[in-house]
């Protein structure tokens, strides 16, 4: 046994290559061990939500860099790369992203960008965030300024999506959080883009709260334009609803004498408060003019064109300055038609006439008031009455058959003698016109029918 | 370890052979026997070396190298040992016991 143990100590002429072999392993192996190690931590790490995520492998060593989003996330980053078969030590070098109070973000719309900006949460999150923008954007170029960071409200991605859904009714403005409060400011692409917006925003998650809301919308516009040569009304531009177009419509049908209407109105919402009394007012001047234009720009009435006389000039303007609503404001332009060439009896009497075919000279029922949608017709009639100036107007008031006679005699009287006050108001001289009323006793039609009934309803001139 | 025998599992046969063949050859080999001061050095820095390795003080690749060696020159010795016990049990004790018996 002896011997044995003297051969033992006989082990170190193998040392030298021994040596050549260890310097070969480590030369060979190493790169290798190396990138398998990589290559495993990688695999490891796939599932955690890391940022910023660095695996520098030395030997068996593995040094981890990255930006972690809460700490029991980061420890268990760390537990899973010292769990990798063969790595020896990790040198710890993750950190936990900056915490943000409060929690900002944005996205910001201009002409040819759609940015993000601010903090998100999670990559993930902001992945989602910036693929909706992509979606939203229109074919604008999305810009990514999001920086991670904790912090983030419960449900901000939720919020921060359904502001992005909000951009592609924006032309240009910033929705932004802070936290839970949201701010809008900017301009929607269309009329009724920021009650759309406003609306949508009803769908915040609970919590959230829209603090400040500036955006503008487009100018609500309204306009026709009256051309008296093609005789046509234009209509352009918006209306509040279905039901508020058709009654615009039903008004002109029954303001303006005989003229086309080429409608190209569209229903939206946005329309300033008033706007439909606004729009009537307005209207009942344009029918008084013999050219022009009615424009309603939010809450702005601009009317222009020529009256037909000069004291119905006077009167419109001071109509739509002291009748619109609160918060209005007007501008008219007007100025007043130049007087045609005078006309004979004859002529006179069939300018008359044929207005009177066109429209009928209404009364408030059973009273001798004149409906204010009659005042475009008459304006025509002292038109032509100002033309034949030396002419005698006898202006007669009939009704129809309905009621006693004397009551239909005395209502007959009084309406002809509204007109004629019209008339005089209006510059001609009060010598020229008398004012008879003859009830139902010159019936031109039937008064069995209710057609029959309107007619016989009427006042009528006669020139003399 | 596991993993470092694992991968490196041909080198360390290599060194493992390489201690085999020199257990096997001592016997007739003109080396001369380690000195009993010598033994004890090399057993000093051996263990100042593996308690280098446990401790894991030396970082990054030299201490990727340091395991493999420890682990290279410990299969190397076990099997310079085994080599030398082999030849003493297979060709030395037989013959003294044969000699003895005559």
């Amino acid at each position: 046994m002896s011997a044995f143990s003297d051969w033992v100590r006989r082990w170190w002429p193998g040392v030298i290559p021994l040596a050549v072999l260890w310097v070969a392993a480590a030369w060979t192996g190493t790169g290798p061990v190396e990138q398998q190690l990589t290559a495993r931590t990688g695999a490891v790490l796939k599932e955690s939500v890391l940022d910023k995520t660095q695996i520098e492998v030395s030997g068996r060593d593995v040094r981890l860099s990255a930006d972690a989003f809460s700490e029991q996330g980061r420890r268990a980053a760390v537990d899973q790369v010292a769990s990798v078969p063969g790595v020896r030590l990790v040198r710890d070098e993750t950190q936990l992203i900056a915490e943000v109070f409060p929690f900002n973000w944005s996205v910001e719309r201009d002409v040819v960008h759609v940015t993000l900006s601010g903090n998100a949460p999670l990559p993930a999150i902001k992945a989602r965030l910036l693929e909706a923008a992509r979606n939203a954007a229109n074919g604008a170029e999305v810009v990514d300024q999001m920086a991670l960071a904790r912090g983030a409200p419960v449900r901000f991605d939720a919020a921060a999506l359904l502001l992005i859904d909000q951009v592609s009714k924006l032309k240009e403005g910033r929705l932004s959080l802070a936290g839970t409060k949201v701010e809008l400011t900017g301009l929607a692409r269309e009329i009724g883009g920021r009650e759309a917006i406003s609306a949508a925003l009803k769908n915040l998650p609970e919590g959230y709260t829209v603090e400040k809301n500036d955006l503008r919308a487009p100018p609500y516009l309204f306009q026709i334009n009256k051309d008296p040569v093609a005789s046509t009304l234009v209509l352009s531009g918006y209306v509040p609803d279905n039901n508020a177009h058709a009654a615009i419509v039903n008004a002109i049908t029954r303001k303006f004498v005989g003229e086309k209407v080429e409608d190209k109105l569209k229903a939206s919402a946005g329309a300033p408060q008033g706007f439909m009394a606004a729009a009537m007012l307005a209207l009942k001047g344009l029918s008084r003019l013999s050219t022009g234009t009615l424009t309603i720009q939010d809450r702005n009435v601009k009317l222009t064109g020529d009256a037909l006389y000069p004291a119905a000039s006077e009167q419109i303007g001071e109509e739509l300055a002291s009748k619109l609503p609160q918060g209005w404001k007007q501008q008219a332009e007007l100025s007043v038609k130049p007087i045609a060439a005078p006309v004979n009896a004859t002529i006179c009497q069939q300018l008359l006439g044929g207005l009177l075919g066109k429209g009928t000279i209404r009364f408030e029922t059973g009273k001798a008031v004149i409906d204010p949608d009659s005042v475009g017709l008459l304006d025509r009639l002292v038109e032509v009455v100002l033309r034949c100036s030396t002419s005698q107007i006898e202006i007669t008031g009939h009704t129809d058959s309905n009621g006693d006679a004397e009551s239909n005699l005395a209502l007959s009287n009084r309406r002809a003698q509204s007109v004629a006050d019209y008339l005089i108001k209006a510059g001609v001289p009060s010598e020229r016109i008398t004012a008879i009323g003859f009830g139902s006793g010159r019936p031109i039609a039937p008064n069995d029918t209710e057609e029959g009934k309107a007619q016989n309803r009427r006042i009528e001139f006669l020139v003399k | 370890m596991s993993f470092l025998v694992a991968f490196n599992w041909g080198w360390i046969a290599g060194a493992a052979a390489l201690g085999f063949a020199t257990g096997w050859v001592s016997p007739i080999s003109r080396v001369r026997s380690q000195t009993r001061v010598n033994l004890r050095w090399t057993i000093a820095v051996v263990i100042a070396l593996v308690a280098l390795s446990l401790s894991r003080q030396l970082p990054g690749r030299p201490g990727y190298w340091l395991d493999l060696g420890l682990v290279m020159f410990g299969a190397y010795l076990v099997a310079a040992c085994v080599g030398s016990w082999l030849r003493y049990v297979l060709l030395v004790r037989p013959g003294m016991t044969r000699s003895d018996e005559t």
